[in-house]
């Protein structure tokens, strides 16, 4: 919900909880205004009665608007009393609100009550009308916070959502500056201010962390060169086996060091997305060509390998990613295999299938790809991290199934 | 063979050097930007091995000069930084390999022989090795004057071990030269047996003898010692 519709929303409810609320003192406040007024008109009716009767000695009988009748003594003070009393129109054939007046007035020695009646304002009628007042009222204020809305969409909040749009697309990568708009609204203004301030910041963060991986990069694979060309030339001389083999397994851990800094660099790269993604590339056609550059390996292991093509299956993706991806998902397939077992390789459009047969194992969709993840395998459990890193930066989604195989779908966005 | 090595790493230079001097190479040692300038102008080389990240200097800004004075000499880049901008630049500049640390010395060894071939140094396509002779510009093995016929990667795999004879290689180091480190072969070695054991055959129906020599079942050893 927009700032606006939200603040107008709120004011409006309470506008209309007021305007019901005035309506409904108004509606007692007016029925209390016209008995006071039924009591004044009537008040001065009964004082010309009162005279008419000192004067002539008439009692004027005009039922039942007016009445007057001799009473008993009346005890306690004489003062006049209005109340509401409802009485049937035959004309109309319905009950009438009418103000009632009694007042007791001694005239010559003789006490008499004058009771007057005067018709008032029907219920209905001014439910009504303050009904339609209320209805009226709403509408207006709908109309006009309607067109101030648009209004001010148009002038405060257009700079407002400007940078809004300018923040959205900030990406660090191109170099570019922020650039906002002065709104001369003050909260604005400041939040301007803080965004600068924040996304400097963050370009500093982002330029000092990539420097930080080029050159710890660079601080690490020296010394690992270092210690692996020594331990190299210290294989060359005579030892015996005890100490042959500790030399080889540190040369082989030192290999691993080196593997996985290079794959955590890596990885660090693709999601900085420093490699560019040139042409449309027939992963179809690498796959074969892959397929005979690994048959010794499948030999090694007695793999069968079946290759579907059912259209050929295009993907907007930098060389050289998508040799590492390949190379990640085919060597995946035949780590995790076992001895004679098959892969399948399914190309449609759009769509990548990679099956294996394998072990079973405890490992689904949601666990799979995260990195150090590595079931029963001494790899160093990047390479399926780096498979969904390459994929998420070239628009395909990868997922993981386990049924009677291992199968990798690689499904990119249909481009149009 | 004149060498050049630029490293700015003195252990590594070193290190580097001792050896290259045991493969009967001529060593020339620079460790600085500066150091390896000033040779460049002075002196004729056969190979170049330059490091990128110099103390005082980009290594690649040595390439021009190196293009200019000592246009014969090949070049491998050694490089901290497994970065594709670098490796292009450098092989766009004039340098002939790349090659990323840490890097094993018969790798590097292979890879210089190699650029050795290529810029076709008098009989340097023929690699021989007693009764075995290998003619890298026909890619034809012959033993005992009988030519025999191997797949790629055993014909890859008798040229590592010719050029790299006498020491002791891993079996890690033999599958990631024959893969280039394509694959992650991590636990995934029963592939080198098979091509071991059919080049081992092959040259024995020749009555080649067999110079592979395993080592407790984790290294192995061209030798005829």
């Amino acid at each position: 919900m927009k700032f606006l519709t939200k603040i107008n929303r709120n004011f409006f409810m309470l506008f209309a909880a007021m305007l019901l609320f005035i309506c409904i003192a108004g509606y007692f406040i007016l029925q209390a205004m016209f008995l006071e007024n039924a009591r004044e008109s009537l008040a001065r009716k009964a004082v010309l009665i009162q005279n008419q009767i000192e004067k002539t000695g008439n009692l004027p009988q005009f039922d039942p608007l007016s009445q007057v009748y001799v009473i008993a003594k009346p005890t306690g003070k004489l003062n006049p009393s209005i109340k509401k009393i409802e009485l049937f129109n035959s004309h109309e054939d319905e009950l009438e609100p009418y103000a009632e007046y009694n007042k007791k007035v001694l005239i010559k020695g003789i006490y008499y009550n004058i009771q007057l009646r005067e018709k008032t304002i029907e219920k209905d009628d001014l439910i009504f009308s303050l009904g339609v007042a209320l209805f009226l009222l709403l509408v207006a204020t709908f109309c006009i916070s309607f067109f101030v809305n648009r209004r001010m969409n148009k002038t405060i909040w257009k700079g407002f959502e400007k940078n809004l749009l300018a923040i959205e697309q900030i990406n660090f990568r191109n170099n570019e500056p922020l650039h906002l708009e002065s709104t001369h609204i003050n909260e604005f203004d400041r939040l301007n201010t803080i965004v600068y301030s924040l996304t400097n910041k963050l370009k500093e963060d982002y330029r000092s962390l990539k420097e930080f991986t080029e050159n710890a990069s660079h601080e690490l694979q020296t010394p690992l060169a270092i210690i692996s060309l020594n331990l190299e030339e210290l294989l060359q001389q005579s030892m015996n086996e005890d100490a042959f083999k500790k030399t080889v397994s540190a040369i082989n851990a030192v290999k691993r060091l080196s593997h996985l800094n290079q794959s955590l660099l890596l990885l660090a790269k693709i999601e900085n997305n420093q490699f560019v993604a040139l042409d449309e590339i027939a992963i179809n056609e690498i796959v074969q060509r892959k397929l005979q550059e690994l048959d010794p390996l499948f030999k090694a292991k007695k793999l069968h390998i079946e290759l579907t093509v059912q259209s050929p299956f295009y993907w907007k993706i930098n060389s050289q990613l998508v040799d590492i991806l390949l190379n990640n998902m085919l060597s995946n397939a035949i780590h995790h295999n076992i001895i004679g077992g098959t892969i399948l390789i399914i190309f449609e459009a759009h769509k990548l299938v990679i099956c294996n047969t394998g072990e079973e194992n405890n490992l689904t969709n949601e666990n799979i790809f995260n990195r150090f993840v590595k079931g029963k395998s001494s790899s160093n459990g990047l390479g399926l991290a780096i498979v969904k890193q390459i994929c998420e930066t070239h628009h395909a989604t990868i997922s993981y199934e386990q049924t009677d195989l291992h199968c990798f779908t690689i499904i990119t966005q249909q481009s149009t | 063979m004149k060498l050049l090595i630029v490293e700015d790493e003195v252990d590594l230079l070193i290190a580097i050097s001792n050896y290259l001097t045991k493969e009967n190479y001529l060593c020339e040692l620079a460790d600085s930007f500066h150091k390896a300038e000033e040779k460049i102008l002075l002196y004729e080389y056969d190979i170049i091995l330059l490091d990128i990240t110099l103390g005082d200097g980009n290594g690649l800004d040595l390439l021009k000069p190196i293009k200019k004075h000592n246009l014969k000499a090949g070049v491998i880049i050694l490089s901290a930084k497994n970065s594709l901008d670098d490796k292009i630049s450098g092989l766009d500049f004039g340098a002939d390999d790349y090659m990323t640390k840490p890097f094993q010395l018969t790798e590097l060894n292979s890879r210089i022989k190699a650029l050795l071939r290529r810029r076709k140094f008098d009989g340097s396509h023929l690699v021989t090795f007693n009764e075995i002779a290998l003619d890298t510009d026909s890619k034809t093995v012959i033993i005992n004057q009988q030519r025999i016929t191997l797949t790629r990667k055993e014909y890859e795999l008798l040229l590592y071990f010719m050029i790299n004879k006498n020491r002791v290689l891993t079996k890690e180091a033999i599958a990631e030269h024959l893969w280039e480190d394509n694959v992650d072969l991590s636990d995934n070695f029963d592939f080198i047996y098979t091509h071991m054991n059919n080049l081992r055959k092959k040259i024995k129906r020749c009555g080649g003898t067999d110079y592979i020599k395993t080592l407790y079942g984790m290294g192995y050893q061209f030798t005829d010692q």
